[in-house]
């Protein structure tokens, strides 16, 4: 499968952070669900991907050319919504659209402005007198509008209510269709990347703590509750993570089917994002 | 670039009126009276250029800017010519504006004082702009306030101490041998120094990061 975007080995430095040796692969026609808690490295890795930040080591591949020496033309096929609002406050949607038409070669104005009638946004606006998101919803509308390959989505639904959420999740799902182009969303919202992602990256402390298709990490992953009598039954290699809360064990374990076989009354649970990001950060091995 | 150039036009929109205001109060003051600010318009309009720098910084548009097709490099350049653009126009309204007040006062249009005036002030205004976007771009709109203040003081002081001290009048008798090449040469002085300021700004918005 050829792979849109390409992260290897990339390394960052600051006084209290580290990004290290993060590495994944993101194919085309599909949608990377990128999660990991607040200061974990997710917008740092997304800037250096987009040159944001500069001083890194390692390598990435956007479309198969590296992000630096063809930058301009990989940034022409590339729509990013960055976790920061961006658009200046005093200009109005109109404003965007004749900035973006003299950036963009691809800029399409109609499918811009279909896309502000869709969110209700109003061109004449400034954008000072949008609500969190609804000026989450231009940027989104920006992105989408220059007929990109790849969306490079920081944070893209927080801010916008359950319905907008649900309308923009199926504007991403449209998106990907033709299986040309491909998603990688960062959000903290997990249940919706349940619904939407084709892959899950899992970064940690700056290190990619897991990779993999979603399909395997929910449907092969799963979460054993038990009690302690129980869990000291468990041999160690059996689970990956564990985490003893007020009323019983909770105990991550990599294979469903493999741990029930070992373990005949195990109770084991379907895991969600949710569920897999708190035993990764908070339980112990 | 174009892009880049009417996003940054798109936010000194509000300005314009007062740009507006501005000429027909130099125009009262021209035709009513004697007092001249004709060199203060273009001044004022690089100013409000330099005010975009602020709302970039605030709403974090710098980052974003990056993240689009030659961002860095648009994203300067764009600064300078949207800059330049504005001030040229103003320095041409202001001129006929000009020629129209010696007109109706003396009835003639002495063109050679005229336009000497323009390009003075056209000078003066390029040098805050030359000194000051690379400031603006390594340390920020704030800290370049107080720097314009250092070099316009420091400027002042070393013009004071040249005037005092050294014997200046060869300078003259040279000045006075290239008269006739006086505008083509402080053109060319001009372009070398807006694109000195614009290479420099580059450099250091190219290693920023945000």
């Amino acid at each position: 499968m050829e792979n849109i975007l390409e992260v290897k080995d990339l390394c960052k430095k600051y006084e209290n952070f580290e990004l290290k040796n993060v590495s994944f692969k993101l194919p085309k026609g599909m949608i990377m669900g990128f999660i990991g808690e607040n200061g974990a490295g997710k917008t740092t890795t997304i800037k250096a991907i987009l040159d944001i930040i500069k001083t890194y080591s390692g390598e990435i591949k956007i479309f198969g050319m590296d992000n630096r020496k063809d930058e301009s033309k990989i940034k022409e096929d590339i729509g990013v919504v960055l976790d920061d609002m961006f658009f200046p406050e005093i200009i109005t949607p109109n404003d965007i659209n004749n900035a973006m038409a003299g950036i963009f070669k691809n800029w399409d104005s109609k499918m811009y402005f279909d896309y502000l009638k869709e969110f209700s946004l109003l061109p004449n606006e400034q954008v000072k007198t949008f609500s969190k998101g609804m000026r989450k919803k231009l940027e989104i509308a920006t992105a989408l509008s220059h007929h990109p390959k790849l969306l490079i989505m920081d944070e893209p639904t927080s801010g916008l209510d359950p319905v907008a959420r649900a309308e923009v999740i199926e504007i991403f799902q449209g998106f990907i269709e033709d299986e040309e182009c491909s998603i990688l969303l960062s959000s903290h919202n997990t249940t919706d990347l349940e619904h939407v992602a084709d892959y899950i990256t899992f970064i940690k402390d700056g290190e990619i703590a897991l990779s993999k298709t979603a399909d395997e990490l929910l449907n092969k992953y799963g979460i054993v509750k038990c009690s302690e009598k129980e869990f000291k039954a468990i041999d160690d290699k059996d689970f990956i993570k564990y985490r003893k809360t007020k009323y019983e064990y909770e105990i991550l374990v990599e294979d469903k089917k493999a741990f029930k076989s070992k373990y005949k009354n195990a109770v084991i649970d379907k895991i969600t994002l949710d569920d897999l990001m708190i035993l990764m950060i908070k339980g112990e091995e | 670039m174009i892009g880049f150039i009417k996003k940054d036009l798109a936010m000194i929109k509000s300005n314009f009126k007062l740009m507006g205001i501005l000429f027909v109060v130099y125009a009262i003051m021209g035709f009513m009276g004697d007092m001249d600010i004709s060199f203060i318009l273009p001044f004022i309009s690089v100013m409000i250029m330099i005010s975009t720098f602020s709302y970039d910084n605030y709403n974090k548009w710098d980052a974003y800017a990056i993240s689009l097709p030659d961002g860095r490099k648009n994203s300067v350049r764009a600064k300078y010519v949207a800059t330049i653009l504005m001030m040229i126009i103003v320095s041409i309204v202001t001129f006929i504006l000009s020629c129209a007040i010696s007109y109706y006062k003396t009835q003639t249009i002495d063109l050679v004082q005229m336009l000497s005036t323009m390009l003075g002030s056209v000078f003066g205004t390029l040098l805050v702009l030359v000194f000051m976007y690379p400031i603006i771009y390594k340390f920020g709109l704030e800290k370049a306030r107080i720097g314009i203040f250092v070099i316009v003081f420091g400027i002042v002081i070393i013009g004071g101490l040249l005037i005092q001290y050294v014997d200046l009048s060869y300078i003259s008798k040279y000045l006075f041998c290239i008269e006739d090449y006086l505008i083509p040469i402080l053109i060319a002085v001009m372009i070398i120094m807006v694109y000195v300021s614009y290479i420099i700004s580059l450099r250091i918005f190219n290693k920023k990061e945000f």
